[in-house]
């Protein structure tokens, strides 16, 4: 499911890219802290405390959350990035 | 064993036990010749596109291991500062510089991880409180499991503060 919020964020760049569907999406995992995950989406993505923590309760309590959706390219960089911290992150086509 | 910072501003873990101690310094240890199984999950799957598969198999998870033995070799000279204590009950210190705080964060995590895949460790498991147990390997990882999360906890803590 993407989160209306993020479609409608600035740093989504869906307003230049909107036939790039590609979503970035972190996966739950029982091993990873909750403190680490909102730390690393933080630092990743620039957010404030509060929307880190909004995404990582997502993952926590729907098992995924759509952090990202924009240009096919960027969306790579962003699960590399997230692999690197040993996040469970995949980027997916987003459907109609 | 506690939690303050040194001096310096670095993070320094004290009193540290003899045995945790020696639970530390398995970190230095490379997690794929240590978890021969449960490494598979440092390098998991980017997605179901074949294209992307071909190229993360071929690009960005060497780099990625590249990654990880850097953070770890980073690790691994800070262990050696690990100091010992003098007197009848000698308990170790480690001073962690504020700037490899993040290679300590990846290289506790990636053993978590591994830790928890090799040895098929149950969310339930996991989310128990438990008492410290040497009989057999299975509640050995736990507690390394939980003690690595303890140290990771204090490390992401110090950072905020």
């Amino acid at each position: 499911m993407v989160n209306p919020d993020l479609l409608e964020s600035p740093e989504t760049g869906l307003s230049e890219t909107a036939d790039l569907p590609w979503l970035v999406v972190v996966h739950n995992d029982p091993v990873n802290l909750m403190s680490y995950v909102a730390m690393v989406f933080r630092r990743i993505f620039g957010w404030t405390r509060e929307r880190a923590e909004q995404h990582m309760m997502e993952v926590h309590t729907k098992g995924r959350s759509v952090v990202w959706s924009g240009a096919r390219e960027q969306g790579e960089l962003f699960v590399q990035q997230l692999h690197s911290h040993l996040l469970l992150a995949t980027l997916e086509r987003s459907t109609p | 064993m506690y939690f303050e910072f040194s001096k310096a501003g670095n993070p320094l873990f004290t009193k540290i036990h003899p045995l945790l101690a020696g639970m530390i310094q398995m970190i230095a240890v490379d997690p794929w010749e240590r978890y021969p199984d449960g490494s598979s999950r440092l390098l998991p799957s980017p997605g179901e596109d074949e294209d992307l598969l071909l190229d993360w198999e071929d690009l960005v998870q060497p780099e990625l291991r590249r990654h990880f033995t850097a953070e770890r070799s980073v690790v691994a000279e800070d262990l050696s500062q690990l100091k010992q204590g003098r007197g009848k009950n000698p308990s170790w210190s480690l001073e962690i510089p504020r700037e490899h705080t993040d290679a300590w964060l990846t290289t506790l995590n990636a053993h978590r991880l591994a830790l928890v895949t090799e040895c098929h460790l149950t969310e339930e498991e996991l989310a128990e409180k438990i008492e410290p147990d040497f009989s057999n390997e299975r509640a050995f990882a736990l507690m390394q499991v939980n003690f690595f999360a303890f140290m990771q906890e204090c490390l992401i803590r110090g950072m905020e503060e």
